[in-house]
C-alpha cells in the first residue's frame, strides 16, 4: 500500500512539477518531442538506433559483436546526428536532465539525504 | 523557431524552480517518515553496542574481501561473518533504522514517481541513480 501524502507534501510537489514543466529546459524538450512524434522519419531512425545499440551491447557483453554490425550502428549514429529533429530532441533532454539534477541537489542538500537514491526502486 | 514559440509561453525561470524544489524539500521533511528515520538515525548513531556490531561486523567483511569477492570463505569464516551480520541486524535500533529508512524509501519512490509519470523522464535514473543505488 503506498503511503498517504499530506495536503502540504501534494501541493508541494504539483508545484514542483508544474514549475519543472515550465521551465526552459522542459518547455523545450516538450516541443523538441512533439516535433519527434510527428515526424516519422526522425522516430524510425531514433527506434532503429536506440535498438542496435542495445543489440550491440548485448553481444559486446557476449562476445559475438561483428564489424559489419559496428559500421551499421556508427551509419545511423551519422544520420541521426544529421537529422536536426532527433538532434534538437537529444540537446534539449540533455538540458531537462542537467536540470533535474540541479533540482535533486538542492532537495538532497536540504534533507541532508539522496532523494533520488531514496526515490529509486531498487532491482537488485 | 522556438524563441517565437517561447514569446507564447510563460517560463518558469530556474531560480523559481528550485525555490519549489526547496518547499519540496520542507514539505517532505515535515512528513512523519522523514521525521521518524531521521530520529532513528540519531538513536543509531548514538547507540555504542549498535556502532560496535555494526564496526565488529564491517572490519571483519574488510579483512575477508578478498575472499568474498572470490566466493571462497571457507565453512568457518563464513560462520562468523554471518554471524557477525546477525548481531548487526538484529540490534533494536539497528532494526528500527532500517525500518525507518524503508519506509522514507517508499514515500520517496512514490514521490519520484509522481515526478517521473509528469516530466516524462525517470527522476532517479537522470539523477545518475542506477539499480544498485
Amino acid at each position: 500500500m503506498q503511503p498517504i501524502l499530506s495536503i502540504g507534501l501534494q501541493e508541494s510537489t504539483q508545484s514542483l512539477i508544474e514549475n519543472l514543466l515550465a521551465s526552459e529546459a522542459f518547455t523545450r524538450y516538450g516541443q523538441a518531442g512533439v516535433c519527434l512524434n510527428q515526424d516519422s522519419e526522425a522516430r524510425t531512425l531514433l527506434e532503429r538506433l536506440n535498438h542496435s545499440q542495445a543489440n550491440l551491447r548485448q553481444k559486446q557483453a557476449s562476445g559475438g559483436m561483428n564489424q559489419a554490425e559496428v559500421d551499421s550502428l556508427r551509419l545511423l549514429q551519422q544520420r541521426a546526428q544529421r537529422n536536426p529533429i532527433i538532434m534538437e530532441y537529444v540537446q534539449s533532454q540533455t538540458e531537462a536532465i542537467s536540470l533535474l539534477r540541479e533540482i535533486d541537489g538542492e532537495i538532497s542538500g536540504l534533507l541532508g539525504i539522496n532523494f533520488a537514491s531514496f526515490a529509486n526502486h531498487s532491482t537488485c | 523557431m522556438n524563441d517565437l514559440v517561447y514569446d507564447n509561453i510563460e517560463i518558469a525561470p530556474v531560480e523559481v524552480v528550485k525555490c519549489a524544489a526547496r518547499d519540496f524539500a520542507s514539505a517532505l521533511a515535515e512528513s512523519p517518515q522523514f521525521k521518524t528515520f531521521e530520529q532513528a538515525a540519531d538513536r543509531f548513531r548514538q547507540d555504542e553496542t549498535a556502532q560496535h556490531a555494526m564496526q565488529a561486523y564491517q572490519e571483519k567483511q574488510q579483512s575477508l574481501r578478498a575472499l568474498l569477492m572470490l566466493n571462497a570463505l571457507n565453512e568457518e569464516q563464513r560462520v562468523e561473518l554471518e554471524g557477525l551480520h546477525r548481531a548487526f541486524i538484529n540490534q533494536p535500533v539497528v532494526r528500527k533504522y532500517f525500518q525507518a529508512q524503508t519506509d522514507l524509501a517508499r514515500l520517496c519512490q512514490q514521490l519520484g514517481d509522481m515526478l517521473s509519470e509528469c516530466v516524462g523522464l525517470n527522476y532517479a535514473a537522470a539523477c545518475g541513480v542506477s539499480c544498485c543505488g
